[in-house]
């Protein structure tokens, strides 16, 4: 199998489940080395880093609340000191509160907004400069919800969208780097964390609205992201690239199908 | 101050609610305290005490006595280590 990522160093923050899991695991197949951040899932990290390991490369678990700047400080400290570069990072970290706009308050908001808009700022400002002289790729996992009102979503989309509009920023700052920035933006995800938030039914309406015909899987954004970070995609350069089976672009076919 | 006192203050601080409330046998609901708080509880805990609580052990805690005993039971470990 070919291994495009042979050599290269890559961060994926949030990598202990879920899309961050797929992100990882996908990247190591490439035969990219792994440092899997994590914060609150210690035995889902470890697995991870067990499955990468058996691909043949290098993993190293670091624990880090990327919603603290310390924290997000000491992680980029230890990479430095254990690695002396970075090839790859995949801001995919991110948390939430489900409330709508009218119920948010200012520590819900100063949460999510440090873990998924912030967060991003600190990781890339400290990534760039372990990627000098050697070029990079930058990809930040975004939603739908940034651009689209989502039910009790409204933080997060906030967060998202402040992230993607980084995304743009961080892509014309460091192309004369040679570091390639871009984002990624899925609609639901069919993961463990989105049972949490979810109501009954949800799952099964999503599937029945997506074009596509299932939901979307973290494999799915996973994909992307790979290509994101191969060298074919050298010219996109801040885009967002959407992974949504095809709901965003035809909201009412479905549901006219549905009453056919 | 005790490992208890310690804990109830800075619970107290983060859910806005006088110490005196919490118990042993309270739990974070009957201090109407959001999903959110309580992450931000285990944090400033874990910060506080230098120590780790994955969510898989605070989701077995029946009531803050149970959170006691974990801090106090790694703590006890780390003195060993």
């Amino acid at each position: 199998m070919s291994q495009p990522l042979k050599g290269r160093l890559a961060l994926v923050t949030g990598s202990g489940r879920g899309i961050g899991n797929a992100i990882a695991l996908k990247l190591a197949s490439q035969g990219a080395d792994i440092i899997v951040n994590f914060f609150r899932h210690r035995e889902a990290a470890d697995k991870t880093a067990r499955d990468i390991e058996a691909m043949g490369v290098k993993a190293q678990i670091i624990r880090a609340n990327v919603g603290d700047a310390k924290k997000i400080d000491e992680m980029f400290d230890t990479i430095g000191n254990d690695w002396g570069h970075l090839d790859i990072l995949i801001n995919n970290a991110a948390s939430g509160v489900g409330r709508s706009v009218m119920d948010v308050d200012l520590k819900a908001w100063d949460w999510t907004m440090d873990i998924n808009a912030k967060a991003f700022l600190l990781c890339a400002q400290r990534a760039a400069k372990l990627m000098e002289g050697r070029g990079g790729k930058i990809v930040s996992i975004s939603s739908l919800g940034s651009s689209f009102v989502l039910p009790t979503y409204a933080i997060v989309g906030i967060s998202k969208a402040a992230l993607e509009a980084l995304t743009r920023y961080l892509a014309i700052e460091l192309a004369p780097k040679g570091i390639c920035v871009n984002g990624v933006a899925a609609s639901a995800v069919e993961t463990e964390a989105l049972k949490f938030y979810i109501k009954e039914g949800f799952i099964k309406d999503t599937r029945q609205a997506t074009p596509a015909g299932r939901m979307v899987i973290p494999e799915d954004v996973a994909n992307v992201v790979a290509f994101l970070c191969s060298d074919e995609a050298l010219m996109i350069r801040g885009q967002i690239i959407i992974v949504d089976g095809g709901t965003s672009v035809a909201p009412f076919v479905m549901q006219e199908q549905d009453r056919q | 101050m005790s490992v208890e006192e310690q804990i109830k203050e800075i619970v107290a601080k983060i859910v806005h609610v006088d110490k005196s409330i919490i118990t042993r046998e309270g739990t974070f609901k009957d201090i109407k305290a959001d999903s959110l708080d309580v992450v931000q509880a285990l944090v400033a805990v874990e910060d506080a005490f230098e120590i780790e609580i994955p969510d898989e052990e605070a989701q077995k805690f029946q009531n803050f006595g149970d959170f006691v005993d974990y801090v106090e039971r790694c703590l006890a470990a780390k003195e060993r280590a």
